[in-house]
């Protein structure tokens, strides 16, 4: 532990700021603070009021008692629907993000070559990221039509029997997740920007040394991008979990589709609060879901220091 | 100096709240007032009316409506306000805790119990007291807007369902146009009859029990006595053996069409010129009473019919489900006696009458239902006699949410994966530990 002076004297130097500097400071915070009034109002408050509520029977019209651990006791002892639901959640966002990371990279290193008319093929690709929203499913609900679907007749010609695809219960959520493939020209930008940030010299040097095209890509290309696929699949992580519309818009009446195999688990939640009117359980829900996302993002985090790469310096 | 440096950043902030206020005073709803020419001169009490009743053909009837109510008396002026269906329902929530809600709100018949006893909605004991109007309702109708024996909503309208039937397809197959199906057994000997099967497929399906509107929780109704999920003393009523028995016979109309072919055909389905029936595709297909209105805008060529649901066997009861909406005035509202006035308006003859009229909808009040200048086109003749045989259920508060756990073992037998009795077993067992946890 240092403790000359000069370790000191930053501290001293604050306690003996200039009245010029504090009035700076005050008119810094004075600046932020309708964005601090925002923070606080909108954001902190009505989490605390929800971490509250997951402790009572709140139901927004007739009452809150406090109920103790209850809503909580009940969703993972007594209900199906929670797990399942859970489940669904789970198993969208496992298949989600690697597939469409992997095919987000590879469609960047795809775009990133040489070749006339690229930038046709790069706005082509990215169209579909633009369009987002009800219209999306429904053109999706007409594309996954079993006997006449553009899907089910490209794989027919493939010889392949397509899938009654949101009517099986097995195959409802890999739809989804084709959904979300088509939309991958979102993260592709992402990836193009960084792939041109790889200096050339790296490979040029590679291929002196006689490296073959995959391994200039494994052992090059992806370090150098790391930061961005790190950051990709986190954001990805995180965005996936909060799946909803799919379930709600392509389901009857949001029920949940064939044998609960779209009961997304915000849209069990939707159900229970604005269905049920079971706002505290609801809440309790929320704050689930809002720990296993903290957690597996903080898991990312620490897994990132083995294989992310960051030019900077650390390491 | 020192002031300037000061004055400046002080501006921001009271500009940059000033317009944080502004973004937080309550958004005018959008609203299509009536004519507001006041002419008395006793204060005029201005009540809201929320419905989801925004298309083309909806929104003038009940403007109409509106408008004869505000010409004949001056007290009271309704405005009505426009929602989109699905906004419409958490806008009320939101604006009940808030403490202004709307003044009238047309709202689902199936959970005012629930609504009920969440304090959304508000006890009409105390007017019907003074003005007894439940006899003019149809009795079905009334049971579902108690909660503990007291009204807390009117029932506005309902709807039933019929078997429309294709007579031109009738006779191509030797059938008798007049002589729809009257039991179970005899839908399937004219379904078959009327099945037009081709090299890929089928031009014409007779009849498959699924299509349409009636699912199977309607179908488990009609088959099981016309008793529904749960009994007189809110106990589950899942696995009976009506109910097994009917499962059982809708599942063999998928095994003897094949699944793939059911799944193909109804992707197929759409609406207006698309729709099945319009277009020919099935030659008997179940659906309510309003959608006589559609056959007449797309499908002026068709000759068709309407019978009641095909009873299981001669004698267990043609019982067809209905569904329906109530007008209720939300917990909070600021003038409740005016609101009274105005729904006991909406529920009269005069209005319904009108409702009816336009709409070809069944609706609550009983004289208007069987006026006779109503009951002049057919199909809505045979939509309100068949009104006596149509159930409609309030859900006991202990199985709120009931409906996600039975639904998953129903599509599960029609997915292979369950036998009926194992289905309707597991959706009773799981009905009932919702019950006994809500207890």
């Amino acid at each position: 532990m240092k403790t000359t002076a000069q370790a000191r004297a930053p501290k001293h130097a604050r306690k003996k700021l200039s009245k010029l500097a504090r009035r700076e400071e005050l008119q810094g915070y004075l600046f932020i603070l309708p964005w601090l009034i925002g923070l606080f109002g909108i954001t902190l408050f009505p989490m605390l009021f929800s971490l509250y509520g997951s402790f009572t029977d709140y139901d927004v019209t007739s009452r809150m008692n406090f109920i103790g651990i209850d809503n909580y006791a009940r969703m993972f002892a007594d209900d199906p629907l929670f797990w399942k639901s859970l489940y669904n959640t789970l198993y969208y966002v496992a298949l989600m993000v690697p597939l469409t990371t992997i095919g987000s990279v590879l469609l960047a290193l795809m775009l990133n070559e040489k070749i006339a008319g690229m930038r046709v093929f790069r706005t082509i690709y990215y169209l579909p990221a633009v369009l987002s929203g009800v219209g999306v499913y429904f053109l999706w609900i007409q594309l996954l039509n079993p006997s006449t679907g553009l899907i089910n007749t490209m794989l027919g010609w493939a010889g392949i029997p397509g899938p009654a695809w949101l009517s099986d219960p097995m195959w409802t959520k890999p739809a989804i997740i084709m959904m979300k493939l088509w939309s991958v020209g979102g993260g592709m930008l992402l990836y193009l920007a960084s792939l041109q940030g790889v200096p050339s010299q790296l490979y040029e040097s590679a291929k002196l040394d006689g490296a073959s095209a995959f391994r200039r890509f494994w052992h090059i290309t992806l370090p150098m991008i790391s930061p961005v696929i790190f950051f990709d699949v986190v954001t990805s992580f995180i965005g996936g979990f909060q799946i909803f519309q799919e379930g709600y818009v392509m389901t009857d009446s949001g029920n949940g589709g064939p044998m609960g195999s779209l009961l997304f688990y915000n849209l069990y939640m939707w159900n229970q609060a604005f269905g049920l009117f079971n706002m505290g359980y609801a809440m309790a829900m929320a704050w689930v879901l809002f720990v296993i996302v903290l957690v597996l993002t903080l898991i990312n985090l620490r897994m990132s220091k083995r294989w992310v790469y960051y030019e900077g310096g650390d390491d | 100096m020192k002031k300037k440096r000061f004055v400046y950043p002080l501006a921001l902030v009271a500009v940059s709240l000033l317009l944080l206020l502004a973004a937080c005073t309550p958004e005018s709803r959008s609203s299509s007032g009536t004519p507001t020419a006041a002419t008395g001169e006793e204060p005029k009490v201005t009540l809201d009316f929320w419905t989801f009743w925004g298309s083309e053909t909806r929104r003038p009837i009940i403007e109409k409506i509106i408008d004869d109510f505000n010409q004949s008396q001056d007290r009271i002026m309704v405005k009505h306000t426009y929602l989109p269906f699905g906004d419409i329902w958490t806008k009320n929530l939101a604006s009940i805790a808030a403490g202004n809600p709307a003044d009238v709100i047309v709202n689902d018949y199936a959970d005012v119990n629930l609504r009920a006893s969440k304090n959304q909605n508000t006890d009409l004991s105390s007017y019907l007291a003074e003005d007894d109007i439940e006899s003019r309702f149809y009795p079905e109708l009334w049971n579902n807007v108690l909660y503990e024996d007291k009204a807390y909503a009117l029932p506005f309208n309902t709807d039933t369902r019929l078997l429309y039937y294709n007579k031109e397809a009738f006779r191509e197959a030797g059938l008798d146009p007049e002589q729809p199906p009257q039991t179970w057994a005899e839908l399937e000997e004219y379904a078959q009859k009327l099945d037009k099967k081709s090299e890929n497929g089928y031009e014409q399906v007779g009849f498959y029990p699924l299509w349409g509107d009636f699912g199977v929780d309607s179908w488990l109704i009609n088959g099981d006595g016309g008793n529904g999920y749960f009994d007189e003393s809110d106990q589950a009523a899942i696995n009976t053996p009506g109910k097994v028995a009917t499962l059982e016979w809708l599942k063999s109309w998928q095994d003897r069409l094949g699944r793939q072919t059911v799944d193909a055909m109804k992707a197929d389905f759409g609406s207006g010129v698309s729709d099945p029936f319009i277009s020919g595709k099935v030659a008997m297909y179940i659906q309510t009473g309003t959608y006589n209105t559609q056959i007449e805008e797309f499908g002026q060529d068709l000759d068709i019919g309407v019978a009641p649901i095909p009873e299981r066997e001669a004698g267990s009861g043609h019982w067809s489900s209905g569904g329906g909406f109530v007008v209720e005035i939300p917990k909070g509202a600021a003038h409740p006696e005016e609101a009274w006035e105005f729904i006991k308006y909406l529920t009269d003859v005069d209005a319904q009458k009108y409702w009816a009229m336009e709409n070809f909808d069944n609706v609550a009040n009983i004289e208007a239902a069987e006026d006779p200048e109503a009951n002049e086109n057919p199909v809505y003749q045979a939509s309100v006699e068949n009104l006596a045989d149509t159930k409609v259920f309030q859900v006991p508060l202990s199985a709120s949410g009931y409906k996600d756990l039975i639904n998953p073992h129903t599509d599960a037998v029609f997915l292979d994966k369950e036998t009926p009795e194992q289905a309707l077993e597991g959706a009773e067992k799981d009905v009932q530990a919702l019950m006994s946890k809500n207890q």
